[in-house]
């Protein structure tokens, strides 16, 4: 099935009980199947069609506020629309799951693949997915909710425009008895309830905010071990897991590329290619974006003397941003690894990023001594 | 009756109570309080920014006896649909969703989330109370704010310079199930129109007249009286509509007095001239002449019936 | 909802209300209930809780407010048919619509007292009391005597009681059933009258003084000015008194064709409206013009209405006969010049402006004056009038006196407010003698308000109502909040027709139904007297006003002193503050 329905099949097996969406290329199918599912009674939700984005984020805090599980889909602009709410839901600790399909922002125009819609909502307190196969998507759908309402932070699963969301994969669906026994309903720890009220979101002063959010981060904290656990549950039932980060072919491997989404899936066949011709390279895949895994990433990458970060996004200004949240990582205290890192900026606005190019980013990189600038574009045509 | 009694006729649950925030004289929490002793305890109020964000009392005070959920400027009704479909899938069939929003939130930025959820008739009592500019940030105009008013953004020498945004021609013309117009002065009028919404389902648009004392500039003690005043000289007509096109004035004012006093008595007219105010006279009659139509004319319109054979839709 | 325990939760998630926060140290002014007075009882010579027992009526307790009404005033059936109600001028409903039609209303409870109100008997204290006549004064003061627990007795020169009630009052204004029933009801209460009995001829001075503990003086004004004109002599020319007392016992006199009355006040609308039931074409000859009547309103509509025709601005010079009976009366056209003494603009004589006015009989009713030689000669008089203290002390120890023989305006209510006052005074004289004195409140505190009588429940300390702050002010209507009324007519009287009330001496006004009386009382604003009508709690932004102890409290921690509930007070019973902040 294609990545979009994988959303809508692990939505609707996670059972979520309000959905409210707007439809934007190329989410759409996301909402147009979980649409069919409530409306021939395969989904019992209810399914607001609200007005614009902005207000989908609102009726989803709405829902969440009142107890309910929550889903939404979007991409883009769409996704820009919500950044308001997107705050509003964190520091809310509203456990609302939203996938985001990774969409170019405009003008002009584009409809194609690029992480800087969601990377561009790191700040907002959403946890952070990056999805690289159909498979991993609906997984991580179902695996959001359980995240999010262990931690009561909202989640976000970003999959990849039209290389996943409308690229057919073999999905193995679990059985919906299987997923309940994983996943039971939603029992709210902070709940709108006429017979206990409280007013949620009132004025807070500066004597108290720090402690809010300082709350907050320390639920972030503890979501990459959470997830470990989370996944260990859905690995045992399942017999899957994807990990906050994984490595591949890492042993003594001199150079590591660093990717997510779907170029992964690239890097992975360029890896097993160069190393056939005895070249030292490893992979590291960065699932969990937010929060970021910087431990995990500074042990992945204690060995390498070079790493190659490929960013399908830009902070216009500093570069690509998994570089740069990868080095501060790697900056943050005494006795880290210092490897060079050279920060790619590769296949904005869905341009392919093949294996032919990421070999390229390898021979430039071996052949570098040292990243003459922070962002590293590859493949322009001025 | 020839003299007003209220004992025995208010409902006497407080759901409000003393030690919130607003203004003295504020008729803002008046109107809360009147509203919530016509819904009664099993209500949610979902209140975008306005002045009662911070009338509600700050965390971890809090002046309502129901849940509340504060929710940012535009997004009123979408976070209302949202409470709403959630007590839906858990069974609560009791409880009432409501918004409180004030005209910033109704008028202008709120009125995208508004309108969407009036054109999907959300189970929800959306309750505009209006103090006719954006007062909580310090008294800039809206679109509510009525010609010729002084406000921090239209000075003495550039009053507002257009009328009032009809939000209840807006709302009739979403056909929603009932909607109606209320001010703090007719407290029985106000919570028989609760009343009457609560009884139905569907989306309900309450508009509130909330006079302001620093706003308008009036004299704290006088709130009362110029909500009364309002009404009494037409500016702010009470009426009901029913599926859009049933209009029914619920006080006939009798006598009708000119607008002239309701404007002499607030600072923020004071630079109006008499062709100003006649000016305004002329608008409010026709506005008057204009709901006075729709009164007579009411109802000639084709009730709406769901199509043969298909059933209303499910709340899917 | 997990506990928090004091620290900060997670999110902004509320732990506690607003009600830790008190907002009550914002206000500069605070709102306080006061009760304060109306302006109708101010305004009534009798002194009665007039508000007081419209607000019993509105509440439905009908029972209460005839006994409200009791404490100060002995005949309801009465005043409320010849009562000149100031009240009704001064009440304050006339600057909205209508003043509220007191009048009417007193005498359907005075006339459902009679009915219904067994007359009460108060034990009796060793002491009693004298009182000479059993006109209005007498009546009263006896009344309030026998109710503060006295012994007492009225002598009466006449063959039957009442005083002007019964001699001056003709039956169509005030019939004789209900004058009997209600003096039988007052005698009934412990007050003995002797008829037949002139003190100072029958029974001289001394031993009347010596008999009583304490006396009471109220023998009237019942000598009428004389015209001063000639003729007055002739035949066909009556003091208007006299012609009254006769007819009021029964007689109807020839009167010829053509009667003129000459005055203004009450006297003369009465010998006018008699007339004309005696046949004759009646005119009534004044020196001012209708303005300046002292009559009261009603009684020149009435007589209007019957047909009597006006001369104003005209005095008689000269009476004019043939065969020994006046034919005509030489008139003088009068302007009106300057005011004089009464206030009044004075009538002035226009040089050579004389016409004729034929009269087959002629009436005079321009004046009485009070007989004060038959008293004893050690009671201080001036002027033509008793000389008394506030509480109608007059210069002799134990000798009290009040009514048209003291210096007071002549109407019903003056004489009914004399008694009362008297009764006070004699009550505080009675306890000094007894050895059991009694500090009484100030006169100041007794009186209502300013200018109005002096309060026998005040004096008693055994007000039925309950007040909050009572303050003796009296309530403006600019302190009102006319917006809580709505306007409605004032119920009118019943009466006969025209031609029926000419017709014979049955009482022409008919009053209003009790129904319409209790409807009539919902009109009354009820002046600065809370009677819980909630719209101060219901108004109140802050939520700091609710019901305590059969009223309101304010909940000081929590009030702005936005002064709203002052504000809307429909009756001004809430006042703003800076005191006590």
């Amino acid at each position: 099935m294609m990545g979009n329905h994988a959303v809508s099949w692990g939505a609707g097996l996670a059972r979520a009980e309000v959905i409210s969406a707007y439809p934007i290329t190329p989410q759409t199918q996301v909402v147009e199947e979980l649409s069919e599912m409530c409306a021939d009674g395969r989904l019992d939700a209810r399914f607001i069609k609200v007005e614009s984005e902005h207000s989908a984020m609102a009726a989803c805090i709405g829902a969440s506020a009142a107890g309910a599980r929550a889903f939404t889909a979007t991409s883009s602009q769409g996704l820009a629309l919500m950044h308001e709410m997107l705050h509003w839901a964190a520091n809310g600790r509203h456990p609302v799951v939203m996938a985001d399909i990774n969409r170019a922002m405009g003008p002009g125009w584009n409809i194609w693949t690029d992480q800087t819609d969601s990377l561009s909502q790191r700040d907002t307190g959403w946890v952070q997915l990056y999805c690289e196969t159909n498979q991993e998507v609906l997984d991580t759908t179902v695996m959001a909710f359980q995240l999010a309402e262990t931690l009561d932070l909202p989640v976000m699963l970003v999959l990849d425009a039209f290389y996943l969301s409308h690229t057919s994969e073999p999905v193995d669906i679990p059985d919906q008895e299987a997923v309940d026994a994983f996943l039971p309903r939603r029992k709210a720890r902070y709940q709108l309830d006429v017979n206990d009220p409280h007013s949620f979101g009132a004025l807070v002063r500066p004597d108290a905010y720090m402690e809010m959010r300082f709350q907050l981060q320390e639920a972030m904290g503890r979501a990459e071990a959470v997830w470990g656990e989370v996944e260990a549950d859905w690995a045992r039932r399942f017999g899957r897991r994807y990990g906050a980060v994984e490595g591949y072919r890492l042993d003594d491997a001199a150079l590591v590329l660093v990717t997510s989404g779907t170029i992964t899936s690239t890097a992975r066949f360029v890896v097993d290619r160069l190393r056939e011709g005895g070249e030292a390279v490893g992979l590291v895949k960065v699932k969990m974006f937010r929060p970021f895994p910087a431990r995990s990433l500074r042990g992945l990458l204690g060995g390498a003397e070079r790493v190659a970060v490929l960013d399908r996004n830009l902070s216009p200004g500093r570069g690509g941003i998994f570089a740069e949240e990868l080095k501060a990582a790697l900056y943050a205290g005494d006795g880290f690894p210092r490897p060079d890192v050279y920060g790619y900026v590769v296949g904005l606005g869905g341009r392919d990023v093949t294996p032919e190019v990421i070999e390229g980013i390898v021979k430039r990189t071996w052949q570098a001594s040292g990243p003459e600038r922070e962002d590293l574009w590859v493949g322009l045509n001025l | 009756m020839t003299q007003l009694r209220f004992a025995g006729l208010v409902p006497e649950e407080e759901l409000l109570v003393s030690g919130h925030l607003a203004c003295p004289g504020c008729a803002a929490p008046l109107a809360m309080r009147m509203v919530l002793k016509g819904l009664g305890q099993k209500t949610i109020v979902v209140m975008p920014a306005s002045c009662w964000s911070i009338i509600a009392g700050p965390w971890p005070q809090s002046s309502l006896k129901v849940p509340l959920y504060h929710t940012a400027f535009e997004t009123g009704a979408a976070t209302a649909s949202g409470v709403r479909a959630a007590l839906d899938m858990r069974g609560d069939t009791e409880t009432t969703v409501i918004v409180w929003a004030g005209d910033g939130g109704t008028f202008d930025i709120g009125i995208q989330a508004l309108s969407g959820a009036a054109e999907r008739n959300e189970d929800i009592i959306y309750v505009c109370y209006d103090n006719e500019a954006y007062m909580n940030t310090g008294i800039q105009r809206s679109s509510a704010t009525p010609w010729g008013a002084w406000t921090t953004t239209t000075p003495e020498s550039h009053p507002e310079a257009t009328p009032k945004k009809d939000m209840l021609a807006i709302m009739a013309a979403h056909r929603l199930p009932y909607l109606a117009t209320a001010t703090i002065a007719y407290p029985l009028d106000l919570i028989e129109k609760v009343h009457k919404a609560h009884a139905i389902h569907g989306t309900r648009f309450l508009h509130i007249l909330s006079p302001c004392p620093p706003g308008w500039k009036y004299s704290d003690e006088e709130t009362i009286e110029l909500s009364r005043m309002a009404v009494e000289s037409r500016v702010f007509p009470l009426v009901e509509v029913e599926r859009g096109d049933r209009w029914r004035v619920t006080l006939d004012p009798s006598p009708v007095t000119p607008v002239e006093p309701y404007l002499r008595k607030q600072g923020r007219f004071r630079h109006l001239t008499e062709q100003h105010a006649a000016y305004i006279q002329r608008e409010v009659d026709a506005r008057w002449e204009m709901i006075q139509q729709r009164v007579r004319g009411g109802g000639a319109a084709a009730e709406w019936e769901p199509a043969a054979g298909i059933d209303e839709p499910a709340r899917r | 909802m997990p506990e928090t325990a004091g620290r900060v939760t997670p999110m902004a998630v509320s732990q506690t209300s607003t009600l830790v926060s008190r907002t009550g140290s914002w206000k500069y002014i605070r709102p306080v209930y006061q009760d304060r007075l109306a302006p109708c009882i101010e305004a009534c010579p009798v002194g009665i809780d007039i508000e007081g027992y419209l607000n019993l009526l509105r509440e439905g307790r009908v029972e209460a407010a005839c006994d409200l009404l009791l404490r100060e005033n002995p005949m309801p059936a009465v005043t409320g048919r010849v009562c000149h109600h100031p009240c009704e001028t001064g009440c304050n409903r006339c600057q909205l619509d209508e003043g509220v039609a007191i009048h009417a209303i007193e005498r359907a409870l005075g006339d459902l007292i009679l009915e219904t109100t067994p007359a009460p008997v108060f034990p009796a204290a060793p002491a009693s009391v004298g009182v000479v006549g059993s006109g209005p004064a007498g009546l009263a003061c006896a009344y309030h005597v026998a109710r503060l627990g006295y012994h007492v007795t009225i002598f009466e020169a006449a063959s039957e009681p009442g005083g002007m009630l019964r001699l001056g009052i003709p039956e169509y204004r005030l019939p004789r059933r209900v004058l009997d029933r209600q003096i039988d009801w007052i005698i009934a209460q412990g007050v003995t009258i002797e008829c037949n009995s002139r003190v100072g001829e029958d029974i001289p001075w001394w031993s009347f003084l010596s008999s009583f503990d304490a006396a009471f003086l109220s023998t009237g004004a019942h000598q009428s000015k004389a015209l001063g004109a000639p003729g007055e002599k002739l035949g066909g020319v009556e003091s208007g008194l006299a012609f009254l007392r006769r007819t009021n016992a029964g007689e109807r006199p020839s009167v010829g064709q053509r009667v003129v009355v000459v005055g203004g006040g009450n006297t003369a609308m009465d010998c006018a409206r008699t007339a004309l039931r005696l046949g004759a074409e009646v005119t009534v000859l004044y020196r001012r013009t209708r303005a300046e009547m002292p009559a009261i309103g009603e009684e020149v509509d009435e007589a209007e209405r019957e047909g009597v025709q006006f001369v104003f601005l005209a005095a008689p010079i000269r009476l004019v006969s043939a065969n020994g009976r006046v034919n005509a009366i030489e008139c003088q056209r009068m302007r009106l010049g300057d005011p004089d003494a009464s206030g009044r603009r004075a009538p002035v004589p226009i040089p050579n402006d004389r016409f004729t006015q034929p009269a087959d009989t002629v009436l005079s009713a321009i004046g009485e004056t009070a007989e004060l030689d038959i008293l004893p000669p050690e009671i201080g008089r001036q002027g033509g009038s008793v000389l008394t203290d506030e509480y109608g002390g007059t210069s002799r120890a134990a000798v009290f006196a009040g009514g048209d023989l003291a210096d007071q305006p002549r109407t019903v209510a003056d004489a009914l407010g004399a008694g009362k006052r008297a009764a006070i005074g004699i009550d505080q004289y009675l306890r000094m003698i007894m050895g059991r004195p009694l500090e009484g409140p100030p006169t100041a505190e007794l009186r209502y308000g300013k200018t109005g009588n002096l309060s026998m429940t005040r004096w008693r300390r055994d007000d039925p109502v309950s007040r909050t702050a009572p303050v003796n002010d009296v309530v403006r209507y600019e302190e009102l909040n006319p917006r809580h009324f709505t306007r409605e007519p004032r119920r009118r009287d019943g009466r006969l027709g025209v031609l029926e009330s000419r017709g014979g001496f049955g009482e022409v006004n008919l009053g209003l139904s009790r129904d319409q009386a209790l409807e009539e009382a919902q009109r009354c604003f009820n002046c600065g007297v809370c009677n819980r009508c909630d719209v101060c709690l219901t108004f109140c932004p802050d939520v700091a006003i609710r019901h305590a102890d059969g009223g309101y409290a304010v909940a000081m921690d929590y009030c702005k002193g936005c002064g709203v509930c002052a504000e809307e007070c429909p009756r001004g019973a809430l006042v703003m503050t800076r005191e006590g902040l």
